[in-house]
């Protein structure tokens, strides 16, 4: 247990940390944030040379505009842009393009009055960089030097507030700035290229405000279209001294911040993580839900579906997607038992019996895993055609159980050998045969290692495509995989009906994963252990 | 007394005997199929004529992009097989420890599983186009952008995207095999260490990655061979284009035997790839069971 | 070892039981249909025939016979066309763009053997001397495309330029573009793709009076107008003023950019603007002939796809197939049905007797029947095409990374006379 006074010690530097992490965030604030330039007038001088007439009677008109400006007080520097050009024809004509550039900056403060959605998340930093210390300072009030776990509620209540709050601010500093990238270039860009028109004259109407002080006039949309801002390093200072305000509020709560850190880290990486893999989902979905022309419009402004089309769904369960799907059930779920029914056995004899040829045939498994079935798909169309099996689910499944044997084996051999085989041999005193003692006592034993690799199996089969597209001939027996195909065709890829099955197909694999995740992780340690 | 150890001496091979069928049956005959065109004369349309020797191999070796596809074969194996390791290695460190939300996370990581590779592949295609792709639209509309990014401007990063989504696909694959290891270690072992004072990396090297090794080799070998094989993520994305910078072998003798037409050639390079496989297979099967038989 | 033999063989009786066994005195017709828009599915085995299906109605027409007809993606009919005849399970009736291959090795039934006689009439001449090989048909159009020169109108309006008619112009109007939009909107739009990448190649080549055979009749791709025809279009990529990666950017996406008007100038084919339309572009577009080099005619590419019908010697009664052969293209030939057909897919008649209904129905078939009739055709009847058609492309891509064009050609070339 840490002495009183160290504990006292170490609460007075946490809160002191705490205050001046607060008070830099304000002092960064008053800082200049961001830097504009700004082209507030620009003309172009159509096909011309340096020098010639037509350039100097547009520099003279140019550097008047100059002069008004001046006059308002306005500060402007005139910048001239030369773009030669040359046709096949060794033609080279040049086109000079004058601007009057504004630069200008704007402190983090300023945001706080400029109308921007911005200013929101502005005013929810300083607010909560504030209630942060002083949740804070209203923890350690009495309870200073108390030893961290045996804190009475109400501090240790005030405390963790003060790292959530912390926490928090740390993450709005980049959507602030997220915010403000957005505003700047994507809304303005939108705006002055005139992809949307609502609402125009209130943006420029506060952009002209804010950023002109309402000097631009009529002007304000060609001004606001050469405008360009970068963050300074002052904007970005705020956010290590919002991390430093949080690691002084959890070593506040718990003296170290050792766990607790590694506790968010690990919440992030997963957070992060899960984002990541869902992320090509969830443009399947938006996709699957949008309209023919949302789909596939360029610039689409939105990022979700602006209507969302559920009749999308019920458009590709007309076209069959049903029956592809159970399709595709059969097939993967009967290759899953043919799968099952041969690795057993085989596995069995392999992990339980000593025999010739017993690593001859380990070899023969994982050769025969060695050609893709790309490669052997005439071998398999001719074959399928002696055995009449084409065109049949009961094909297909033969065919993908014996393409999953390798694994099958591999696996079940492993969790096999991993199970001691004193039980079998007690079952066989009692007057168990080898199937008895197999199927009654190794298989339940081992029932982990058998749901891996049904999944393992299942999910190649319902995944397999190419061989599909060559036995299956009619296309009520199409599997979901080939089935979607109707959708990519000559003329035109219907997106959003192929995402929208494509999703529709994933559906049955995560919930049998699911229903199966616990045998699952238990299942492969047997499996590994003996590779 | 002659039939009674006659059987007994078969029954090991009576319990094989369902498996040695089927992958007889339909992985064998096709494999021999192949090695058969592989020897022979085969026309545009695919029909065998006469045995030929060597001239499917010596055809297929001049091919101007042999060597390109070889090497892009190499580095799409390496990448995507090293990387989805290590990737797959932490997420299952991750996914082992115990905090809420667990079972959610762990149905997620088995997403990218789920799903064919035709269509992973079509979304990542579709989310990284320049023009009208969902990753610039999502940035953008973020603010995390300003102008929208060209994310394939060139082959070298095209082949990374596609390295990238093997990745991607990948690493469930790995993450449950490195999972079970690291549930099949006993708690006590750790409890030691910390009483010896072990930090976190001495752990990692010195108790998590001995005994996670065995399911890593396996998962490791049979990735191998799956990465190698696989075919749809280059043929989707890219076609080998341009002028085949981007292929690999298989993705290769796909559009070399059904787009040129050059049967031949693209039957001699799949024994090839197989030959190799076979070699870097064969050296860790040895390995491994003398290891076992020890 | 006995015991293996016998298990094996009732595994594979029983298997064999349980699939066939299903006798049926109908004559069954297997055919592959290719896979042209959205609806082609569901109008032949679908719904998509006013209720019905092509299958149903052939069927209830011809009492003898049984429609076994698929319906197959182009990304895979190659493959499935070409597994299955390798592995002896051809099919009767095939549809696809290229035949010359399959008639070469003597897998195709000359046309004059199924085909009725005021049938084959009915086809545009133009069109079946395309599928000639040494004096014999092999293979029948079932429809037709031409492509030509699509532009935005008020973006061309905007900059205050002209439709380019020549290569130069081209060049001119691409930057007077580039510089308007400050590369916003792409002037030109390339497809170098490894499906499509032949057609670009054939639109400047054939508009520098180059192309993919000489004179005579022979490969001749490394010819002087090819090489500058190259190194114009990669020259128009290098200098900024077509779609950035022209190398994956597939036909597809080049009509999204247009359709959404940040593409000047595509060229396409006639179905362009109810492609436009369904995906809800809201452009001013018209048509012009595609730019030539100066000096040069400018020609239109028209693209063809056919149908064909393999051999089977295994069939007893060859009368009896040839018949059936014969009710399918005449059933599928039949202006009540082949003008729905072709009008949903939006390509254009290969037969005399469906213009007239189609014209009346949309009067733009006209022109583009016009176009159709200028246009130029892919050497699909040589032998060789498909390597000729992917070694374009690779050289294509090729020179797009910085290869020499005539050394790409050349060797090309070397590899076809050889």
């Amino acid at each position: 247990m840490k002495e009183r006074s160290v504990i006292v010690k170490e609460n007075r530097t946490s809160v002191i940390v705490l205050i001046l992490a607060f008070a830099l965030i304000c002092t960064l604030l008053c800082l200049p944030a961001y830097e504009f330039t700004s082209s507030i007038y620009t003309k172009k001088s159509g096909n011309t040379f340096v020098g010639d007439e037509k350039y100097v009677a547009v520099k003279a008109e140019v550097e008047a505009v100059a002069e008004d400006y001046r006059a308002d007080g306005i500060e402007v520097t005139l910048k001239e842009n030369v773009i030669e050009r040359t046709n096949s024809k060794g033609k080279t004509t040049s086109m000079v393009s004058f601007s009057l550039d504004h630069t200008f900056t704007k402190s983090g403060w300023s945001f706080i009055n400029s109308g921007l959605t911005s200013s929101w998340v502005l005013l929810g930093i300083i607010l909560c960089s504030a209630l942060s210390c002083a949740c804070g300072l209203a923890g350690i009030v009495g309870s200073m030097g108390d030893s961290y776990n045996r804190l009475d509620g109400r501090s240790a209540a005030f405390r963790s507030a003060s790292g959530y709050l912390a926490l928090f601010v740390m993450l709005l500093v980049p959507v602030f700035f997220m915010m403000n990238t957005f505003a700047m270039s994507r809304q303005v860009k939108l705006f002055t290229s005139e992809t949307i028109t609502d609402g125009a004259d209130e943006f420029y109407a506060l952009l002209n405000a804010f950023l002109f002080d309402g000097t631009a006039g009529d002007n304000i949309s060609s001004a606001l279209s050469g405008l360009t801002f970068k963050n300074t390093y002052a904007a970005w200072g705020i956010l290590p001294c919002a991390f430093a305000m949080m690691l002084a509020a959890i070593s506040l709560r718990r003296g170290t911040i050792g766990h607790t850190f590694m506790r968010g880290l690990l919440y992030a990486f997963v957070i992060v993580m899960c984002v990541f893999i869902l992320y090509p989902y969830y443009v399947m979905l938006v996709t699957g839900l949008r309209s023919s022309a949302e789909a596939n419009d360029m610039y689409f402004l939105h990022i979700f579906p602006t209507e969302w089309r559920f009749e999308n769904l019920k458009y590709i369960m007309g076209r069959g997607i049903p029956k592809y799907l159970l399709n595709s059930l059969l097939i993967a779920g009967g290759a899953t038992c043919i799968a099952l029914l041969c690795g057993i056995p085989a596995a069995f004899a392999m992990a339980r019996m000593k025999f010739k040829g017993r690593n001859a045939f380990l070899g023969f498994v994982i050769m025969s895993q060695m050609f893709s079935p790309v490669v052997l798909l005439i071998g398999i169309a001719q074959l399928m055609s002696a055995l009449k099996l084409n065109d049949s689910l009961v094909g297909l499944m033969l065919i993908n159980a014996a393409f999953n044997q390798a694994f099958a084996i591999w696996l079940l051999r492993g969790t096999f050998v991993s199970i001691s085989s004193e039980m079998e041999q007690a079952a066989k005193i009692d007057g168990c045969n080898t199937v008895q003692s197999l199927v009654k006592i190794l298989i339940p034993m081992a029932a982990p290692g058998i749901v891996t690799t049904l999944i393992f199996v299942f999910i190649n089969a319902w995944n397999e495509y190419t061989i599909s597209t060559i036995l299956i001939s009619t296309a009520a027996n199409r599997p979901i995989t080939v089935g979607i195909t109707q959708f990519s065709s000559f003329n035109m890829i219907e997106w959003q009906y192929l995402f929208a099955s494509s999703l529709l197909a994933t559906v049955p694999v995560v919930i049998l994963f699911m229903c199966i995740e616990k045998h699952l992780t238990s299942g492969l340690t047997a499996g590994g252990v003996k590779g | 007394m002659n039939n009674n150890t006659l059987l007994k001496k078969s029954e090991p091979y009576l319990w094989l005997l369902p498996s040695i069928v089927l992958m007889a049956v339909f992985v064998v005959f096709p494999i021999l199929i192949v090695f058969k065109l592989a020897f022979s004369e085969i026309s545009k349309a695919g029909i065998a004529g006469g045995f030929v020797g060597l001239q499917n191999f010596r055809d297929a070796i001049a091919l101007p992009a042999f060597k390109t596809v070889m090497l892009n074969t190499l580095w799409w194996v390496l990448s995507v097989v090293i990387l989805s390791t290590v990737i797959g290695f932490i997420v299952a460190m991750v996914l082992n420890q115990k905090f809420r939300g667990r079972k959610i996370a762990r149905a997620i990581v088995v997403f990218p599983w789920a799903t064919s590779l035709v269509i992973q592949a079509s979304v990542w295609n579709y989310i990284i186009k320049y023009e009208y792709g969902n990753l610039n639209n999502v940035l953008l509309n973020l603010g995390i952008i300003k102008e929208a990014i060209n994310w394939r401007s060139s082959y070298q990063i095209e082949f990374i995207w596609e390295c990238g989504v093997g990745i991607f696909v990948t690493i469930p694959f790995v993450t449950f095999c490195v999972l079970s290891g690291l549930q099949s270690i006993d708690g006590t072992l750790y409890e030691a260490a910390d009483i010896d004072g072990a930090g976190f990396w001495s752990k990692l090297f010195n108790i998590t990655i001995p005994l996670v090794k065995p399911s890593l080799t396996v998962s490791t070998v049979l990735n191998i061979i799956y990465v190698f094989n696989s075919f749809p993520i280059v043929y989707t994305m890219t076609k080998g284009a341009p002028v085949h910078k981007t292929d690999t072998l298989i993705t290769y003798l796909y559009m070399l035997s059904f787009h040129e037409r050059q049967k031949g050639p693209a039957t001699a390079l799949s024994v090839i790839g197989f030959l190799i496989l076979c070699l870097c297979a064969g050296i860790y099967m040895i390995s491994v069971l003398r290891k076992e038989e020890n | 070892m006995k015991k293996i033999l016998a298990l094996v063989l009732v595994l594979c009786m029983v298997f064999a039981l349980s699939v066939s066994a299903f006798a049926d005195d109908a004559y069954t017709l297997d055919v592959i249909i290719a896979q042209y828009g959205p609806n082609t599915q569901e109008w032949f085995l679908g719904k998509g025939m006013d209720g019905s299906n092509f299958v149903e109605k052939f069927e209830a027409a011809n009492p003898g016979i049984k429609l076994n007809l698929e319906v197959i993606s182009w990304n895979d009919l190659k493959t499935v066309a070409d597994t299955r005849i390798a592995s002896g399970q051809a099919p009767d009736v095939l549809n696809l763009d290229t035949f010359a291959d399959y008639a070469n090795e003597g897998l195709l039934m000359p046309v004059s053997e199924y085909c009725p006689e005021d049938l084959f009439e009915d086809f545009f001449p133009s069109f079946i001397d395309q599928s000639v090989i040494d004096g014999v048909c092999y293979a029948v159009p079932d429809l037709a495309s031409a492509r030509a020169l699509f532009y935005n109108t008020a973006i061309l309006e905007e900059v205050g330029v002209e439709v380019p008619t020549t290569w130069a112009e081209l060049e001119d109007v691409s930057q007077q573009i580039v510089d308007f939009y400050d590369g916003e909107v792409y002037p030109w739009g390339v497809d170098m793709t490894t499906d499509e990448g032949q057609a670009c190649f054939a639109y400047y080549a054939w508009g520098n009076n180059g192309g993919f055979v000489d004179e005579a009749g022979e490969w001749a791709v490394n010819s002087a107008a090819n090489v500058e025809a190259v190194n114009f279009i990669t020259g128009m990529v290098a200098n900024g003023f077509t779609n950035p990666n022209p190398a994956t950017q597939t036909r597809y996406d080049l009509q999204d950019m247009f359709a959404a008007g940040k593409l000047a100038m595509i060229i396409a084919p006639n179905q362009l603007p109810t492609y436009v339309a369904d995906k809800g572009g809201d452009i001013a577009m018209a048509t012009a002939d595609i730019p030539a080099n100066e000096g040069c005619t400018s020609s239109s590419v028209g693209v063809m796809d056919r149908i064909m019908v393999f051999k089977d010697e295994a069939e007893a009664d060859q009368a009896k197939r040839n018949e059936a052969v014969a009710a399918f293209l005449k059933f599928f030939y039949d202006p009540e049905n082949y003008v729905g057909w072709v009008s949903m897919e939006g390509f254009l008649p290969a037969v005399n007797s469906a213009v007239g209904a189609l014209v009346e129905s949309d009067p733009s078939f006209e022109a583009w029947l016009g176009v159709l009739g200028n246009a130029k055709f892919y050497s699909t009847a040589k032998d060789g095409w498909d390597a000729v058609k992917q070694g374009v492309i690779a050289a294509e891509q090729a020179v797009l990374e910085g290869a020499d064009a005539q050394a790409e050609l050349d060797a090309l070339q070397a590899t076809l006379v050889k």
